[in-house]
């Protein structure tokens, strides 16, 4: 039996929003999906839950072309591009080994705080590597996609999180306060 | 058509260093999770929206170019980002509108 050369196309997208919230208690950080745009403050426990930031995003699951096989990405909560801001971080590493060869390096995200635990397995970031890189001219560049848990302190990383912030304010947008 | 004769063509002016490339197809969004779901390599990409991660959704799908319109100013670390990873940064005072039609009149539009 071969193996499947799978080409992998996007399905069951759907746009919503990634919430941020922070307790003004224990200053804990947690993000969700919502399908709504929600700022509601609220108690849960000892803890009082205040939205920091709202940034429109998609959800999506991955399927193969050929086989049909489904691979569901709906725990990934964004793809952040590394601006190599601190030496010793194994994604910067990454980036300076394969910067030669035109690869551009981005950390996948999952939802916090669970995000730790229950990462993105190697196997289905392989897979939404492919699907990127199979979207682009390869011959000119690639990207690999890592898991955040490579970056060496996620708090002081300046990384560039691919999330739209802001787009529901009449006003400009001045700068973005720190996520984390 | 490649990047260079397009901004020759409607006066676009180029704010980074870029390698010239082949145009496929153009693509209107001014909403990055909305690239990352439909921008096509090879794509102009043609938004409002300046802030830097414009740079990594473009690089992302692999875009030929982004044309920011109507005007907007263009923050220096976004330019700086598009100047470190080579991709065509290009900015026009035209609105959107203007510069569709016009790229439609050189035969460019959606793939």
């Amino acid at each position: 039996m071969t193996q499947c050369q799978h080409a992998w196309k996007m399905t069951n997208a759907q746009y919503g929003f990634t919430v941020f919230e922070r307790c003004s208690h224990c200053h804990g950080v947690r993000t969700y999906y919502a399908a709504q745009d929600t700022w509601d403050e609220y108690r849960e426990g000892g803890c009082t839950w205040s939205i920091v930031e709202n940034a429109q995003t998609l959800r999506f699951d991955l399927e193969c072309e050929k086989c049909q096989q489904q691979v569901d990405f709906k725990d990934l909560m964004g793809l952040m591009y590394c601006t190599s801001c601190m030496e010793d971080c194994e994604v910067e590493c990454a980036q300076k080994a394969l910067a030669p060869q035109k690869t551009w390096i981005l950390a996948a995200f999952g939802f916090l705080p669970h995000a730790p635990e229950t990462e993105i397995s190697a196997a289905r970031l392989e897979i939404l590597t492919d699907y990127f890189n199979q979207r682009r001219d390869t011959s000119r560049s690639r990207v690999k996609i890592l898991p955040f848990s490579l970056i060496k302190q996620v708090s002081l990383c300046h990384g560039e999180l691919i999330h739209d912030i802001g787009m529901l304010s009449p006003e400009p947008f001045p700068e973005r306060k720190p996520l984390f | 058509m490649k990047i260079q004769e397009l901004i020759q063509n409607l006066g676009l002016k180029p704010l980074s260093r870029f390698e010239d490339r082949d145009i496929s197809g153009v693509f209107i969004s001014d909403m990055m999770s909305d690239a990352m779901a439909n921008a096509k390599s090879g794509n102009l990409w043609i938004t409002v929206q300046t802030h830097k991660s414009i740079i990594p959704a473009a690089n992302l799908v692999d875009v030929a170019a982004v044309i920011i319109t109507s005007g907007k100013t263009v923050p220096q670390d976004t330019v700086e980002l598009a100047d470190r990873h080579a991709i065509a940064l290009l900015s026009t005072d035209q609105p959107t509108f203007d510069l569709i039609g016009k790229l439609y009149g050189l035969g460019i539009a959606t793939s």
